[in-house]
């Protein structure tokens, strides 16, 4: 560091100072405080002279004289600063003189040094403070440089979460230059980590069980970056036992709580976790916190949205225990049917709510139809009939649902125009109508009723073809068709009863 | 030792570069612009050439070409510094040979690692030669 500050240092101009100062020309010798020639002198007589001065320790301030040979004498004198201690020596070279009679010309170069150590002394503080800026200013581009990529890289990404975030520590994996970079969240239980190894760790399940238990605790009461250089740091024993890694451990904190953790981990051979790769790692843990805590408060969006629907369902189940479990096996049959017709994402997310929520409108039908054992009077049917619309009326307040919506206020279209609510015909029925229509027809015959018990897999299927082009858009009933040629799990799963062929 | 020029006009950018160029063992000079850029190749070829774009004078896009034109056979690469928030700006640089990007916010460790794998690499490249 202190070399650094004396490389800045243009010594030349001091050399010319002193030859006008002391009237000829005279030798100037700058070395470190190690006694390493940094300017002057020709190089092994130089490094003589600076172990010679460097062996001699520092005496009282002021100029000491070390006699080279014969003929030469060095004069000397310690370059230090107040605050710096000790920077090296500053010395010239003279004509031997004897102790007693030195000439007039040394007490005028013993005032030139005094002033040269005070000016070189002074240049190379400034120096050292410019050396610092630098540093700091590198050390800052760096944090700005992974600031600006994570950055970027969230702005550009596309995909779930888990991607998004995962792709993000793979990259910081790579940028610091580590082996693993873990985000360990232990109270949400997360627990993600990328490495950049060309082979995988074979333990690496054990470590990140250590990680969140033992490190984790550690860090919770130490409140600070735990940086384990060393492989016999006593803290080991506590924390990480017999783990070949350098370990770089950073909180990161939420309302002065510690509430997860950056983990760096090297392998013992590689170079130490620095400073610098201390304040890189809290950059990062804080991006990496504010960006987890987004996907923590999507995700409880998404929860309640999914309690919410669940309470509704519950509603109706509630009222009509016989359909309990009904609007779940719509629900993943619709699904089917719309992942096997290659549905975008968001038109799936549609059909999603759409199907789940398909039936909620029946809580608006009096108990003594809905639970009527056996056939429905025409004006108990009409009351039915009212169902799908009333379902619309319910779920219109949620803006959210305004497409899902369309697919449950249609299910019971029919594909000739003869359904209802709104009698429409063919295409012109929403497309997530007419999906849902079909599992829902294939239900209600194989499920069991108070009055009767559920009908075959077979009957069902029979009947859907039966009504195929009439009620069921005969398209969609191909797909259904298609999917169940192939035994789906969810045969067994929802004990569908089987004809034996 | 291997020698590295830096052009660049802003002095905050060339005196961090130095500094850490330094410290990983390179032998480093510095120009303000392309044309002081240019004078410094044509005294003393250096083994990498980092450069940035806007400068007076002479634009680091001018030197390129003007590198492309006086030494086709060119074999040092050059890094040009660029802004990571530009990348529209950058479709000249697809005509000249042998160029690398440093984004700007530099990374000093994305610098050196990328100097040491191309050093690596060219160690590879004369070894082979040899053989």
């Amino acid at each position: 560091m202190s070399d650094e500050a004396f490389n800045e240092i243009d010594f030349s101009r001091y050399q010319r100072w002193l030859n006008r100062a002391a009237g000829s020309e005279v030798a100037l010798m700058v070395f470190n405080k190690s006694g390493v020639a940094l300017w002057g002198a020709d190089t092994a007589q130089a490094t003589k002279i600076g172990l010679a001065i460097v062996a001699a320790g520092m005496g009282a301030a002021g100029l000491h004289r070390h006699d080279v040979d014969a003929g030469k004498t060095a004069l000397y004198q310690s370059l230090g600063a107040a605050n710096d201690g000790q920077l090296g020596w500053l010395a010239v070279m003279v004509d031997h003189f004897a102790e007693q009679e030195a000439p007039v010309l040394i007490d005028q170069l013993a005032d030139a040094m005094d002033d040269l150590v005070a000016g070189i002394a002074d240049a190379h503080r400034d120096k050292a403070d410019l050396v610092m800026m630098t540093d700091e200013l590198g050390q800052r581009y760096e944090e700005l440089h992974l600031v600006y990529a994570v950055d970027e890289h969230m702005q550009n990404s596309e995909g779930e979460n888990d991607e998004v975030f995962q792709s993000l520590l793979q990259s910081a994996v790579e940028h610091l230059d580590v082996d693993v970079v873990a985000f360990v969240r232990p109270s949400k239980d997360v627990c993600q980590h990328a490495t950049s190894l060309r082979h995988d760790i074979h333990n690496l399940d054990l470590v990140l069980v250590e990680m969140r238990g033992d490190l984790y605790r550690f860090l919770q009461v130490s409140a600070e970056t735990i940086n384990l250089n060393a492989a016999d740091d006593p803290r080991r024993a506590y924390i990480f036992t017999d783990m070949p890694y350098k370990v770089l451990a950073c909180p990161v904190f939420a309302d002065r709580k510690i509430d997860s953790m950056i983990v760096l981990l090297k392998h013992l051979h590689k170079p130490d976790f620095s400073n610098g790769d201390r304040k890189l790692a809290e950059v990062l843990a804080n991006q990496l916190s504010s960006l987890s805590n987004a996907y923590l408060l999507m995700q409880s969006m998404r929860d309640f949205n999914r309690q919410m629907a669940r309470a509704l369902i519950e509603a109706v189940e509630a009222k009509d225990p016989y359909t309990r479990g009904h609007t779940e096996r719509v629900h993943y049959l619709s699904m089917e049917i719309g992942r096997a017709m290659g549905l975008p994402a968001d038109e799936l997310e549609d059909l999603h709510w759409g199907s789940l929520l398909h039936d909620v409108g029946k809580i608006g039908v009096p108990d003594a139809v809905l639970c009527k054992p056996g056939r429905l009077t025409k004006d108990e049917y009409n009351f039915i009939k009212v169902h799908p619309e009333r379902s619309y009326d319910i779920l219109r307040h949620i803006k959210h649902l305004d497409k899902a919506v369309l697919g449950a206020r249609h299910h019971q279209e029919m594909y000739d125009g003869k359904g209802y609510p709104h009698g429409l015909k063919g295409e012109r029925i929403p497309l997530h109508g007419r999906i849902i229509a079909v599992p829902d027809t294939y239900d209600s015959i194989t499920s069991s009723r108070a009055y009767r018990a559920g009908r075959s897999h077979e009957v069902a299927m029979a009947e859907i073809e039966r009504v195929s082009g009439t009620q069921l858009d005969p398209a969609i009933v191909e797909v259904f068709k298609k999917i169940v040629a192939t035994e789906p799990e969810w045969l067994r799963l929802f004990n569908i009863r089987r004809d034996k062929a | 030792m291997k020698r590295i020029l830096i052009v660049d006009d802003e002095p905050h950018i060339t005196r961090v570069l130095k500094l850490y160029l330094g410290r990983a063992g390179y032998a480093v000079d510095t120009a303000e612009n392309g044309q002081a850029g240019l004078d410094a190749i044509v005294k003393n070829v250096p083994d990498v050439l980092f450069t940035d774009i806007q400068m007076p004078v002479m634009t680091g896009k001018q030197l390129c070409f003007a590198l492309e034109e006086q030494y086709p056979q060119r074999t040092f690469p050059v890094f040009v510094m660029t802004s990571m928030t530009d990348r529209e700006h950058r479709e000249w640089t697809q005509q000249i040979s042998n160029l690398q990007f440093l984004e700007k916010p530099l990374s000093m460790r994305a610098m050196t690692h990328a100097l040491n794998k191309y050093f690596d690499a060219a160690v590879v490249g004369e070894g082979a030669s040899h053989v």
